[in-house]
């Protein structure tokens, strides 16, 4: 290791630009290894060079930092990386003592894992839901009949075509608002945000879907950024989450107000079925009219009753009289001395006497005796008192 | 109420008259004039279904912030 000389001008120590680059770099040389992490942004690679070179950069602030690391290590984990590729560096730092640059002298680069996105992204869930976005109670109804339907999409024309065919197939007398943003890769958090509030802000706008194809898992990633998550929970109307897949659950998905599997699937929570809606209404009138006719009809029926019992009035009285009648006859009829002859009993007169004993009578007399039918002229033979 | 009301208040109300009417209870002169207001609330709603082309509008994606 060469030594770190100075020169000596009276009691001014001078070093030379070499040596204060060799002294710090050996300062920097006794630091710790480290792992840090970073978007790859210039990847420098050749087989005639020993090093690979690529940059790190701080996706929030823009730093950088040079990264070299042996050809022959880098080669051996095989790692393909691209440009736009956050990864774990391990190494030290270390200056490049000719231009006095600080770089990092690379012992292992690994891309960060699903696990740890999945690490953060539960992390991120359990802290959301604690805060109760996601709460059932939450959940807005969506509009019937909106007056406009905002579509949030990517350059994706599938999605987008599909969610702007199916809600002019079902309910062609609503609007359709487009607001085609970036929805994947750098920014697109941002991007979605903003245009989730300019959607939120048109005035017609009462319902948003969020339409987005498939893709793969860090394509669906700035659908669950935190920003984008509660940028849904707070839209001013309620929000509609189509995507990616069946089986992706990006956390805006949670935070929505309704969730679709596709783009179709969510034209169809968006907007009634025009053909239904006029089916039904045109029930709700047929059974209006029938109502108000059978209601007038009744109506018209008891009149109809109140007529005829009144023209049957006096017929009714007059055979209730007649019945009456009739009793009083059979009556008066029971109480006739004819009804008695008729059970065979008879009537005996001595003159115009009619007899009830024999005081009156002698032997010798002459007896009318009256029947139910005829008379007998009879003369007493003997009297027994 | 300044706005005028949805399609959902206008269906709704209608829905109430033929309910009303269907239960029978109402005296003729109030039925002929519920009658008269479910025709009219009818006509409205059949109105706002009018359809004519489904409208699209381009949003302008407000500007990036790059950072």
């Amino acid at each position: 290791m060469p030594k770190v000389e100075h020169l000596t001008y009276g009691d001014r120590k001078v070093f030379t630009v070499s040596s204060f680059n060799r002294g710090i770099g050996l300062y920097l040389g006794r630091l710790p290894a480290v792992w840090i992490e970073g978007e790859v942004t210039e990847l420098r690679r050749n087989a005639a060079w020993a090093n690979v070179f690529l940059t790190l950069r701080d996706p929030n602030t823009g730093a950088t930092l040079n990264v070299t690391i042996a050809r022959r290590v880098y080669d051996r984990l095989e790692l393909a990386l691209e440009e736009g590729e956050t990864v774990h560096v391990a190494g030290r730092a270390e200056l490049y003592e000719q231009k006095g640059e600080l770089g990092l002298r690379a012992t292992t680069i690994e891309r960060i894992g699903l696990g740890a996105h999945l690490l953060a992204l539960e992390e991120l869930k359990r802290k959301l839901a604690t805060e109760g976005l996601f709460a059932p109670e939450r959940k807005r109804l969506l509009p019937r009949l909106p007056r406009a339907v905002g579509i949030l999409t990517g350059a994706d024309a599938a999605a987008r075509g599909d969610l702007v065919a199916t809600v002019g197939a079902r309910f062609p007398a609503t609007t359709v608002v487009v607001c085609e943003t970036r929805v994947q890769g750098k920014g697109a958090a941002t991007a979605i945000v903003s245009a989730l509030h300019a959607l939120s802000e048109h005035p017609a706008v009462d319902v948003i879907v969020l339409a987005r194809g498939g893709g793969s898992f860090e394509d669906l990633l700035p659908f669950s950024d935190e920003a984008v998550v509660r940028a849904v929970a707070s839209a001013r109307v309620p929000v509609v989450s189509a995507v990616g897949h069946e089986q992706d659950t990006p956390l805006c998905d949670l935070a929505a107000d309704a969730r679709a599997a596709t783009p179709t699937a969510a034209a169809a929570l968006v907007v009634p079925d025009l053909r239904e809606l006029e089916a039904a209404l045109a029930s709700t009138h047929h059974r209006l009219g029938g109502a108000v006719r059978s209601l007038l009809e009744r109506d018209r029926n008891g009149l109809e009753r109140h007529g005829e019992r009144l023209r049957a009035a006096p017929r009714l009285l007059l055979e209730r009289r007649r019945a009456a009648l009739d009793r009083t006859g059979a009556r008066l009829q029971a109480l006739s001395p004819l009804a008695t002859l008729e059970r065979g009993y008879a009537i005996v007169r001595s003159g115009a006497v009619t007899l009830r004993d024999t005081s009156s009578v002698r032997a010798g007399d002459s007896l009318e005796i009256q029947l139910a039918k005829g008379g007998l002229g009879a003369v007493v033979e003997e009297v027994r008192r | 109420m300044t706005e005028p009301p949805t399609f959902e208040e206008l269906q709704r109300e209608l829905e109430e008259i033929v309910v009303r009417l269907e239960r029978g209870d109402v005296p003729v002169d109030e039925a002929i004039g519920l009658f008269r207001r479910g025709e009219e609330l009818y006509k409205a709603c059949v109105a706002r279904l009018e359809s004519t082309e489904l409208r699209i509008e381009e949003l302008e994606a407000p500007p990036d912030s790059v950072r």
